[in-house]
């Protein structure tokens, strides 16, 4: 009962110390509703095109002909053993050359054409290797594949990653900066009380608890208001940018867009989290009790 | 309750306190006066933890406060109560929420709060201005704040640091008179002062400090003495 009393004091104290920051508040919350929303914006547009980029990549198919006088099936069936193998597509020699022989004019030639496997794999980071090994397989006379498609698309996903960690690297460290320094201040103005606060024999953590909410409160404050922005904004272009990608690859499936969901959670828990620690270091550093 | 053992602190070389030895037991009423820079501010700030001697003990109750951990340095300034010259009071509370404050901190109920902080208030005679801010108050009345402050959670021992150095002579005279009845109630009070006129006054015990070393301490004594004692 007693710590729970505490605790209400602490959220009371918290909710004073807001009172007392004013027009203040909103100007942090601003700040960082602009950092998270940049940052969702950026993360929502990075995802997105690591999904188109991951689609695009799973397209990408593995050709290997095969040797005569071995069985397609059961090549095909080992191949299919293989743990980054999602698909192994058998096209007989006998369909390719009817289907050859549909398209041009060809008469008086023994089938030239080799059975052939077409090989989907799960991920397509791994078909340079994937190439080389079915490469060494007995059966196998020859295989073939896109891989300077294949280099650059792993490439821009490379990209795209790195240029998530960095932008979000740079967000976070200036989300930090905005909250510390607005923390900084909100300690120089209580400094005395504090000082007497401390001399009493208040708990350090009573003292600064309410600092780390109040810092939370910032970080949930403005990814509520990024969340609301991010909202509107793909309202408006969502279709926009359906469009775009669609007139760039047409062949993708229409589900390419990274979910809201999980950017806004990600908002919640980073606001939060980069709030009440950006405030608990402020408070350590500048606090001493 | 109070005990200092071969207590020395200098800052940076240069000495506060020299070989500093000293006893005041349970209940004791005892002044701590000598002229700026003679180390009484020091010994005070020593005795709450506001600072840590160079060497040698310090004990509160028993407890040798010099080699507990930071994280009981709260629990220590419960069980002292610490009156200042500036009353260090806040000012956007009233006197009921500057006194009761540690007692909320502390997670302890209202009921108890009311009855305690009423209680202190009527100690220090000033239960009719629980409503007023600070700022509403003489100088007087805000050290009277101070004490019920001081007082409230009960401490067995209080510290008055230059409780006075801001009042006029009658008010310093009513407030270590008031200091002196909570003494009386079992408290250890020691008071930090160059005020000869309320040491005189009172005639109590009077340690002498001169340039960081006790020079004497007599039991009823007066700042004239003291310092006649001092000067070779």
């Amino acid at each position: 009962m007693r710590q729970l009393r505490i605790l209400a004091r602490v959220g009371m104290e918290t909710i004073l110390g807001m009172r007392k920051s004013g027009w203040s508040n909103w100007l942090v919350i601003g700040i960082l509703a602009v950092a998270l929303t940049i940052f969702g914006g950026v993360l929502q547009l990075t995802m997105t095109l690591k999904n188109v980029v991951n689609a695009w990549g799973s397209q990408l198919e593995i050709s290997a002909y095969l040797k005569d006088g071995y069985d397609p099936k059961a090549i095909a069936r080992e191949i299919s053993q293989l743990p980054q193998v999602s698909l192994v597509e058998i096209v007989p020699k006998d369909v390719a050359w009817r289907d050859m022989q549909s398209s041009f004019r060809v008469a008086g030639v023994n089938n030239p054409l080799p059975n052939t496997l077409h090989v989907r794999l799960n991920s397509m980071q791994v078909v340079e290797k994937t190439a080389n090994k079915l490469q060494k397989i007995k059966a196998v006379e020859h295989v073939r594949y896109p891989l300077k498609v294949a280099r650059n698309i792993n490439r821009l996903r490379h990209f795209l990653e790195l240029a998530g960690i960095i932008v979000t690297g740079a967000l976070t460290t200036a989300t930090l900066i905005v909250i510390g320094n607005t923390i900084h201040l909100v300690i120089e103005a209580r400094q005395r009380e504090i000082e007497i606060l401390s001399l009493m024999g208040v708990n350090p953590w009573y003292i600064k608890g309410p600092l780390v909410l109040q810092g939370a409160a910032y970080g949930l404050g403005a990814s509520l208001l990024s969340l609301i922005i991010l909202f509107g904004v793909n309202i408006y272009a969502d279709s926009y940018v359906r469009e775009q990608l669609l007139s760039f690859l047409p062949l993708l499936p229409n589900n390419m867009e990274y979910g809201l969901l999980p950017t806004f959670i990600i908002l919640l828990l980073l606001g939060v989290a980069v709030g009440a620690g950006g405030s608990a270091w402020t408070s350590g550093r500048y606090i001493k009790v | 309750m109070i005990r200092l053992q071969n207590v020395n602190k200098d800052y940076g070389g240069r000495p506060a306190l020299v070989n500093t030895n000293l006893n005041i037991g349970l209940g004791e009423f005892a002044f701590l006066v000598g002229p700026s820079g003679a180390g009484k501010s020091t010994l005070m700030r020593l005795l709450y933890r506001e600072e840590v001697p160079s060497s040698g003990k310090v004990f509160i109750g028993g407890v040798d406060i010099t080699r507990i951990h930071a994280r009981q340095v709260p629990l220590l300034r419960r069980r002292l109560g610490i009156v200042f010259q500036d009353y260090k009071l806040l000012p956007r509370q009233t006197v009921f929420d500057n006194v009761a404050y540690i007692l909320r901190a502390l997670g302890v109920d209202q009921s108890s709060i009311n009855r305690r902080v009423t209680s202190a208030l009527c100690v220090v005679n000033l239960e009719d201005k629980a409503k007023a801010y600070p700022d509403e108050l003489s100088g007087g009345e805000q050290q009277r704040v101070g004490i019920a402050r001081a007082i409230v959670n009960g401490p067995p021992v209080l510290l008055a640091d230059e409780p006075t150095g801001n009042l006029d002579p009658q008010t310093s005279l009513e407030i270590v008179q008031l200091l002196e009845r909570i003494s009386s109630r079992g408290t250890t009070v020691l008071i930090s002062t160059h005020d000869q006129f309320i040491v005189n006054s009172l005639r109590r015990r009077v340690i002498s400090l001169r340039n960081g070393e006790i020079v004497s301490d007599v039991d009823s004594g007066t700042y004239e003495m003291e310092v006649k004692v001092a000067t070779p």
